[in-house]
């Protein structure tokens, strides 16, 4: 995760939000306290006065006197030292009794790990009081039967904890090839288990310490824990609740040290964990910002794309010069930068790029479907003669809802889980068409039975789970079908599905287009699959068109070095197997480090010094093929082919290839 | 893509549809008969807790009820009564008869059925608790929801500093505290509302604070949480990309989910609630078992202190197993995906 | 060298049944490719010949003998899927790597013998040995995935089970991954059982096919044979869904 650099930065993060700053600078005053109090105080709290017992503040007492007329702030600042010893005790003996038992099922594996956790589950049931108060009896009332009671309720938690973080890290690949490569599983506990969970046991065990430092002062409170004339914070309560109506602040005195010092131990280790991105045993944790330092914030000046032509007559959806901006911590990415096309009636365009290329966004921004943090800009972005840059509008709302029929990547994630699928789909028609229940059921029905769903009056009463992945993604189609779409924008509908599967739905997608002139935005990170559906390719670099192509022409007239190359590194049924795979050097380039010049500069075998300042714009062919680059075309020198004796050119290859930060 | 040799539910799904499945196999039977089975363990291992309490004291407790002045031979006769001189499996085993026939033993300081003094204290604890958990899920719930949406991402920053660290603050702050500040302002200061006992309506006021306050903050933040997690679930994407109107998206698309999720651990926080109305009746010298617990204790009345534990333990197992079962009605799923 | 076999193989999960009465053979020096859908039982299978999963009927045997899951030596080993979690993020690279050399080696004892074995196999994935001090985070996925495959050499492996190395990696690095494959098969005459659900991506580093359905092996041979000429319906079914195999 973080490398040491990373790391302080992350502590620098949190120590200047002022909730965590406030929150260490609490912790510093409870940790000296600790150590000076009784130094500082002992004698003034010892300091019995039997002429002036149970006073209200005055300027000698300032929190008042007890019923021995001994001094309360003195006794509050005093009872830091035991309050905090104790409450340390407590966590420790719970992390430590946490530790063991949640690391138990994973070193003893088989039917005693399952004893112990089933064990742990069942523990972790009991509020953490009443097993409190169930040791405290055990171990009978003092303060070290407290320590003891308030550890050992809080065990379960840590367990559980434990066993959780212990479980994900175990089923990470890593510790499967550590396994195979023969390391032990003790070793691997400590060597690559620990360490990895580290951060969140620790940050857990802080606010933890808070929490035992509550749960104490309650066991005093009632009596159960430190008794006289010992004294911590919950005992002083304890005594200064019996006088409230006398000297109300016997009791908010030492109440308002354990908030503090519960506050400051909970606020600290909330900030950390949401800092470090750790999980706490309440809550999820807080999203995480997905930026990175980003360096768009010098916004170079982009090209915009080739505009092609006025739009003709049938164009159904027309982009000009769209851009995504999202902000960061540090500025802004814009992972879309300037993007323009046209779908006509019944066309069929696919978008190819790699991971980070935009290609997922541009679908999302035509459909306005963009994540609310994001700006979409765009010259002109229109679909079906609607303006999809204005305003959100019920009629707006209405005309997509019925005209654009979208297709997710992960059909597992995409329906609703607690929603019958039938439901879901009617919810179209009685939303935007003004059906009644009974009716957009009945459509549901036959929709689901148009996109070949066996049983369909069944089927549509059952939940998502209760599907197939290629049930799932036909019933989406079916969904945007509830309508009478003009457009289908399909983001990589077939990636999560098995082969066989994944024809079915692409045929499904071609016969919808086939009998309605319904146009498709394709969106692909697989060049064969859209050369196969598609009549026309954009290949995306960086947040750019690089190339429009007929998807005919891809293997053979493409003119852009990373469409040619991405066509070649691709292995085919048709592959020479004598040769080596194309291979394109570096790594997809970072949408918030995307470098001045030509995005794929870096990568290119034809890249000069104008590629590296200038970026080229999207240049349209008479035949109607748009490319952008500086040497469109031009031959392309034999993949290298590299062997193990060949090492000189070998670090060049790493060289390229950016560091990934933390 | 991965390759999990696991089937996927649908692949389960689409074999029982080919051999229709017996009804001893149809999920929510293995689901009520797991959860069944779990709760009948549970209550098994508590109950062998309070019986094994007793007997885990060090010392004779007995003669630590009785205090060291007893003469020997009023001890010898209260073992004797209590059956501590039997073999442990016998003493078990009458424990257990005890509990079917509804007897608890007898307390060692009244010399009260346990059963009559349980009885008696109960009302009053059940009332307190309920009354605050109404209170803090309906309060936790709306604000939870509406702070999910403000705060969803790309909104609300400082609105989501604001609440969090507020609810941490509250959260933080035990719920005897609140009842003694409560009592400070409300009794002493304004002298508006009465401070002990549970006579009269207005006496729940200020013990129902006191108890809800801290779990309403609690659960509240993690509605909220769940709800900007849900917000960001595909499913709401695909709501989105059916054009529905946002009141829509997050009442019925958004909250049932953000519930589920909630639920589970507002499940832990229900029987934590439990547990504490203990310190809040002790605060408000609250005529329930909270408080008699813990003079028990220190009176070192032992059947007495058995008999609460069990019975707040039997509770919190009943609250947690009510959490399974309307999880399981409101998210099908759940039946199906764990043991 | 010895060749790897599985006879009769069965895992069960409770009531279903992963890999169904599976024989198989990776003969010595050759590149055997196992392809199938999800929950056809390919990954199940390969976990069992690593220990990972237990049988619960039939041998699986290298050279004649059971695999060993215990002692120093691992003459089996393993390539993870995804790069990102294959590699722990707290781990340099060397160490990740020195990890796995056997404990009984005299070549490799030694702190100094033991790095320069480590640059010794970074070389041989196209690393620089200088970065064997990196963290993982500092490496991109094909990188990762080079990290792993040299992890794996560094047992001294007789067989390797690749189980599909570069269906998380982006189009433009899988082919760099693929090339090492083949490279590393010719230079130290590997054998590997190499699990991909792509066709074309096992048809270009494999010289013989396993195809599974449902946990059994329904086809196997020669991969020109197999894929030029398939016997079973699902072989061929299969060969019909590959993309860029219609005409358009």
């Amino acid at each position: 995760m973080a490398s040491d650099h990373g790391r302080a930065r992350r502590w620098r993060g949190v120590l200047t939000t002022p909730v965590g700053l406030t929150a260490a600078v609490l912790l510093v005053a409870v940790a000296v306290l600790t150590v000076l109090g009784p130094v500082l105080w002992g004698t003034s709290a010892d300091a019995v006065d039997t002429r002036d017992v149970l006073a209200t503040p005055s300027p000698e007492h300032w929190a008042g006197t007890d019923n021995l007329g001994r001094d309360i702030l003195a006794r509050t600042l005093v009872a830091t030292r035991l309050s905090m010893v104790l409450a340390v005790c407590a966590i420790t003996v719970a992390v430590a009794a946490g530790l063991l038992l949640g690391a138990a099922p994973y070193l003893l594996g088989g039917r005693a790990g399952r004893l112990v956790s089933a064990a742990v589950n069942v523990a972790v049931a009991f509020p953490g009081l009443l097993l409190a108060l169930f040791f405290a009896v055990v171990f009978g009332v003092g303060a070290t039967g407290a320590v003891m009671a308030v550890g050992l309720a809080g065990a379960p938690v840590f367990a559980r904890l434990t066993q959780t973080l212990v479980a994900q890290v175990a089923g990470r690949d890593y510790v499967s090839a550590a396994r195979v490569a023969g390391v032990g599983r003790l070793r691997i506990l400590l060597r690559h288990v620990l360490p990895n969970i580290a951060e969140p046991l620790v940050v857990n065990a802080t606010i933890g310490a808070g929490g035992a430092l509550l749960a104490f002062s309650g066991l005093s409170f009632l009596g159960l824990g430190v008794q006289s004339p010992a004294y911590d914070w919950g005992r002083l309560l304890y005594d200064g609740i019996s006088a409230i109506y006398v000297n109300p602040a016997a009791a908010l005195a030492p109440g308002l040290a354990v908030l503090l010092a519960g506050l400051a131990f909970n606020l600290f280790g909330e900030s950390v964990a949401k800092g470090f991105g750790v999980p706490v045993l309440v809550g999820a944790p807080e999203l995480r910002s997905r930026g990175r330092a980003a360096a768009a914030a010098a916004d170079a000046p982009t090209g915009t794309d080739g505009d092609p032509d006025e739009a003709a007559d049938d164009v159904v959806l027309e982009v000009r010069d769209l851009e995504v901006v999202f902000p960061t911590a540090t500025g802004t990415v814009r992972p879309v930068r300037g993007v323009s096309f046209d779908v006509r009636r019944g066309e069929a365009v696919g978008v190819v790029g790699e991971s980070g290329s935009g290609k997922s966004l541009t679908a999302l921004a035509v459909s306005r479907l963009v994540s609310e943090d994001g700006t979409v800009r765009a010259g002109r972005l229109r679909f079906l003669d609607q303006d999809l840059t204005a305003p959100d509008s019920p009629a707006l709302r209405r005309m997509l809802g019925t005209s654009l029929a979208m297709v997710f990547q992960d059909p597992m994630t995409s329906f609703n889980p607690t929603r019958r699928i039938g439901r879901q789909l009617a919810e179209v028609a009685t939303e935007h068409q003004g059906l009644g229940r009974a009716e957009a059921l009945g459509r549901a029905v036959d929709r689901l039975d148009s996109v070949r769903i066996p049983d369909a009056g069944r089927r549509a009463r059952q939940y998502p789970h209760e599907f197939s992945g290629g049930m799932r993604q036909r019933a989406m189609i079916g969904m945007g079908l509830m309508g009478t779409p003009s457009l289908v924008v399909a983001d990589e509908p077939t990636t999560a599905l098995d082969v066989t599967v994944q024809q079915q739905v692409l045929d499904l997608l071609a016969e919808i287009r086939a009998a309605d002139d319904v146009a498709l935005v394709l969106i692909s990170h697989d060049v064969t699959v859209v050369a196969e559906v598609c009549d026309r390719v954009l290949v995306m670099y960086a947040g750019r068109i690089v190339e429009d192509v007929s998807a005919a022409g891809l293997a053979t007239r493409a003119q852009h070095p990373y469409t040619r190359a991405l066509v070649a590194a691709v292995p085919h049924m048709d592959t020479d197997l004598d040769q080596p795979l194309a291979t394109i050097p570096g790594r997809p380039v970072d949408p918030a480090e995307v470098p001045a010049g030509c995005a794929y500069a870096a990568r290119c075998p034809l890249a000069d010094a104008r590629c590296r300042a200038e970026d080229p714009p999207l240049v349209a062919a008479v035949d109607g093929s748009r490319v952008a680059c500086w040497h469109a075309g031009e031959p392309l020198p034999d993949p290298v082919v590299r062997t193990a004796e060949d090492r000189t050119g070998l670090d060049a290859l790493d060289a390229d290839e950016l560091v990934e930060a933390p | 893509m991965t390759t999990t040799s696991t089937p996927t539910l649908a692949d389960a799904a689409s074999t029982s549809a080919a051999a229709a499945p017996r009804w001893w196999e149809q999920p929510w039977v293995l689901f009520a008969a797991r959860r069944a089975l779990r709760l009948l363990v549970s209550v098994w291992v508590l109950v062998t807790a309070s019986f094994a309490m007793i007997h885990l004291i060090p010392g004779d407790p007995v003669r630590g009820a009785l205090g060291p002045t007893a003469p020997a031979a009023l001890v010898e006769a209260r073992r004797t009564a209590l059956g501590l001189d039997d073999p442990l499996p016998v003493q078990y085993l009458h424990y257990l008869q005890g509990l079917f026939t509804g007897d608890l033993g007898t307390s060692l300081i009244s010399q009260l059925p346990v059963v009559d003094v349980v009885g008696q204290r109960l009302p009053a604890t059940l009332a307190l608790a309920v009354l605050a958990f109404l209170a803090s899920v309906a309060v936790a719930v709306p604000l939870g929801t509406l702070l999910g949406v403000l705060t969803r991402r790309g909104h609300g920053r400082r609105t989501e500093l604001a609440f969090t660290t507020t609810s941490i603050v509250v959260a933080t702050v035990p719920d005897f505290l609140i009842g003694v500040a409560l009592v400070y302002v409300f009794g002493v200061e304004l002298g508006w509302l009465p401070v002990a006992g549970n006579a009269s309506a207005e006496a729940y006021v200020l013990p129902v604070l006191s108890l809800s306050i801290g779990p309403a903050a609690i659960l509240a933040r993690i509605v909220r949480v769940e709800m900007v997690t849900v917000l960001e679930a595909d499913y709401i994407r695909t709501a989105r990309a059916k054009r529905l109107r946002a009141r829509r998206i997050h009442l019925r698309h958004a909250l049932p989910n953000a519930l589920t999720s909630a639920l589970t651990l507002g499940g832990l926080l229900l029987g934590s609630m439990v547990a504490g109305t203990v310190l809040v009746e002790n605060v408000f010298a609250w005529p329930g078992l909270g408080s008699t617990i813990v003079s028990s204790i220190l009176n070192k009345d032992y059947p007495v202190v058995q008999a609460i534990v069990l019975v707040y333990g039997l509770g919190v197992l009943l609250v947690n197993t009510a959490v399974d079962v309307s999880l399981a009605l409101l998210d099908p799923r759940s039946m199906i995906r764990e043991g | 060298m010895s060749e790897l076999r599985f006879e009769d193989v069965t895992v069960r999960f409770g009531r279903t049944t992963a890999v169904d009465r599976v024989s198989l053979t990776v003969p010595v020096g050759t590149v055997v490719g196992l392809v199938g859908e999800s929950g056809s039982g390919k990954s199940t299978l390969a976990r069992a010949a690593v220990g990972l999963t237990e049988p619960e009927s039939g041998a699986i045997t290298l050279g004649g003998r059971p695999v060993p899951h215990r002692g120093a030596r691992r003459p089996l080993q393993m390539v993870f899927q995804d790069p990102y979690s294959s590699l722990d993020p707290r781990m340099s690279i060397g160490d990740s790597i020195a990890e796995a050399l056997p404990r009984d080696l005299d070549d490799v004892r030694g702190r100094r013998a033991r790095r320069d074995e480590v640059a010794r196999l970074l070389e041989l994935v196209h690393l620089d040995p200088h970065r064997a001090r990196d963290l993982p985070a500092r490496l991109s996925g094909g990188q990762r995935q080079r990290v792993a495959l040299a992890r794996a050499l560094a047992g001294r492996p007789e067989v390797v089970i690749a189980d599909e190395i570069t269906s998380a990696l982006d189009v433009s690095i899988q082919g760099a991954v693929l090339n090492l494959v083949r490279e590393l098969q010719a230079e130290l005459g590997l054998s590997m059982l190499f699990i991909s659900h792509n066709l074309a991506v096992v048809r270009y580093v494999a010289s013989r096919v396993a195809v599974m359905q449902g946990g059994r092996i329904v086809e196997e041979g020669p991969t020109a044979q197999v894929l030029g000429a398939p016997e079973h319906d699902y072989t061929r079914e299969l060969l019909a869904a590959a993309p860029g195999r219609k005409p358009s």
